[in-house]
């Protein structure tokens, strides 16, 4: 069964007094198998957003449709098993974090002697051990986009909406969010990402789709995408960029193609990553 | 779960949600300080010696300053809290999740409502002791104009009470109603004002209209009637000064004129937040 189904979709918005629309979505159609992890990739402005609004009941599509388990998103009743974790996650600022994902546990209809500590645990998984009492109006960015983590788990969705999870988190953030991803792929849980960045989260999922100016303009497995079968990777370390170059050159004269070659910011970044992870003391990140 | 309990435990979530941000920002204090300021500096005009006089006056002050600030409050809160909701981006967090949009704004206006009543209550309570303390005192140096006991109606300065948190609840349904279409929460705050002024002076308008001959302005004062909510019938600070406690009658029916229309505006408000894009 297809746990998002959405058919000629459109969206446009007012632009101005004068009457002026701006098409966001044009006759968008794309179906998400349970089980699938799908990336959405397309630049900044392409109308990732409002695609996953739409999926969630948030606006209202001018053409179209969409479905969630065969049922109009609009209906409370198709939001039950959804997680969503929104480009930027806004919480009551004096609120603590735990009562924040208490809100929603319960608003996703849990309840129980096990709440507090299912919102405990899940707030910890999320990396907010420490923070989780402290008011949200003075976490950091990144704590943010953990809490906002949190309350999309807190339920343990079926179908998980994502979008641009990866935003504004450290390298260990975002090491944690493609492993969100992997764990999500190996329980069989639906997801549904959102990125401007292919390879932030494209390598984690079984399907990737590109949106361009609103409109479907590419689909397929990420191996389609890459052609990884036609490639061949080469993994040097301490290659100089003059050395790059005359790589390039020397490949070219035998017919192949230098297609990318890691910036030296990638190895800072990876150094920086296995830093952190080796300090033991590691863990909430302070605003 | 039946739906309804469902979005009603929804709604009493949200709304206790709601109540916590607004204690925890302190909304509430200021105008709840300012009138009990304003309650307690009327005290100091004793030294005028008005005698029985000083007690009506001490009564005007404090249900004029629950008026003013409670209506401040009524305005601000659904204004602000319901906007910041929405532009805070907390609205679509919580809207994402299998919650009807009915709930969300029930729970808004029910946080509304409820800081209302802790905020009339505190008020009354205050004048109240404020009233029994300066009227004991007075007994003492004037017991000849005492002769037959206390003046000052307590039991209808708790049905005064009653009405300014009927009326105040109308008025935060209004705004709210404003806020649910509103763009910002400064139009939904300047537009709760206008309200405030056109709903509490609706009485004269209507009045002046029924004086006249003509269909057209008797239609018109029937339109008034049935368009804007008479705030001016709320006051039942006149029969506590001048006739003690209103009839229960009475106060029934303006329980009943307020609840029509806290449920009248709360439906036009989920209306409108229902086709909003977020």
């Amino acid at each position: 069964m297809n746990a998002i189904e959405v058919t000629g979709l459109g969206k446009d918005f007012a632009a101005g007094p004068a009457g002026a629309r701006v098409r966001a979505l044009v006759d968008v159609t794309l179906q998400v198998r349970e089980g699938e992890v799908v990336g959405l990739l397309g630049p900044n402005g392409s109308g990732k957003s409002t695609l996953l609004k739409l999926l969630l009941g948030l606006l209202r599509p001018t053409a179209g449709c969409c479905r969630l388990w065969g049922t109009d998103p609009r209906e409370p009743g198709a939001r039950a098993a959804v997680g969503y974790l929104p480009e930027a996650p806004g919480f009551p600022p004096e609120l603590t974090g735990f009562e924040v994902v208490r809100l929603h546990a319960r608003l996703g209809g849990i309840s129980g002697p096990g709440l507090d500590e299912r919102v405990g645990r899940t707030l910890a998984d999320a990396g907010l051990a420490a923070a989780m009492h402290r008011r949200v109006g003075g976490y950091s960015q990144g704590m943010r986009r953990r809490l906002g983590i949190a309350q999309a788990l807190v339920h343990e969705p079926r179908l998980l909406i994502l979008d641009e999870p990866a935003a504004g988190l450290d390298p260990a953030g975002a090491e944690a969010v493609r492993a969100l991803l992997r764990e999500s792929r190996a329980r069989r849980r639906t997801v549904l990402v959102s990125s401007h960045l292919p390879g932030e989260a494209a390598g984690d999922c079984d399907r990737a789709v590109l949106l361009h100016r609103g409109r479907l303009v590419r689909e397929g497995t990420v191996d389609d995408w890459t052609r990884r079968g036609a490639r061949s990777t080469l993994v040097v370390d301490a290659l100089a960029p003059a050395l790059v170059e005359e790589l390039r050159t020397w490949l070219g004269a035998r017919g192949a193609t230098l297609r990318d070659a890691e910036p030296p910011g990638a190895a800072i970044e990876r150094s920086y990553r296995e830093a952190v992870a080796a300090d033991p003391g590691g863990g909430d990140k302070e605003p | 779960m039946i739906a309804p309990v469902r979005s009603a435990q929804q709604a009493a979530l949200i709304g206790g949600s709601v109540l916590r941000e607004c204690r925890r920002q302190r909304l509430a204090l200021l105008p709840a300080a300012g009138a009990a300021a304003f309650t307690g500096g009327a005290w100091l005009l004793r030294d005028f010696n008005f005698g029985t006089t000083e007690l009506k006056f001490l009564l005007d002050a404090g249900l004029g300053a629950q008026a003013l600030f409670g209506a401040i409050l009524a305005i601000v809160v659904p204004a602000q809290q319901f906007s910041a909701a929405v532009d805070g981006r907390t609205a679509p967090l919580v809207l994402a999740r299998p919650v009807r949009r009915e709930a969300f704004v029930a729970g808004h206006l029910g946080a509304a409502v409820v800081l209302l009543l802790g905020f009339c209550a505190l008020l009354s309570l205050l004048l109240a002791t404020l009233l029994w303390w300066r009227e004991t005192g007075l007994m003492r140096a004037h017991p000849a104009a005492f002769a037959h006991g206390r003046q000052v109606p307590y039991a209808a300065l708790g049905w005064a009470g009653l009405g300014q948190w009927l009326r105040l609840s109308v008025l935060a349904a209004v705004t709210l109603c404003f806020a649910s279409y509103a763009r910002t929460g400064m139009f939904a705050t300047l537009a709760g004002f206008g309200a405030l002024a056109a709903c509490q002076l609706q009485h004269l308008a209507r009045g002046h209209l029924e004086t006249m001959a003509s269909p057209a302005a008797r239609l018109g004062a029937w339109l008034l009637g049935a368009l804007v909510p008479d705030l001016h019938r709320f006051d039942l600070a006149a029969p506590t000064t001048v006739d003690g406690a209103p009839v229960a009658g009475t106060v029934l029916a303006l329980a009943t004129y307020a609840v029509t229309w806290v449920a009248v505006l709360g439906t036009l408000a989920a209306c409108g937040f229902r086709h909003r894009d977020l």
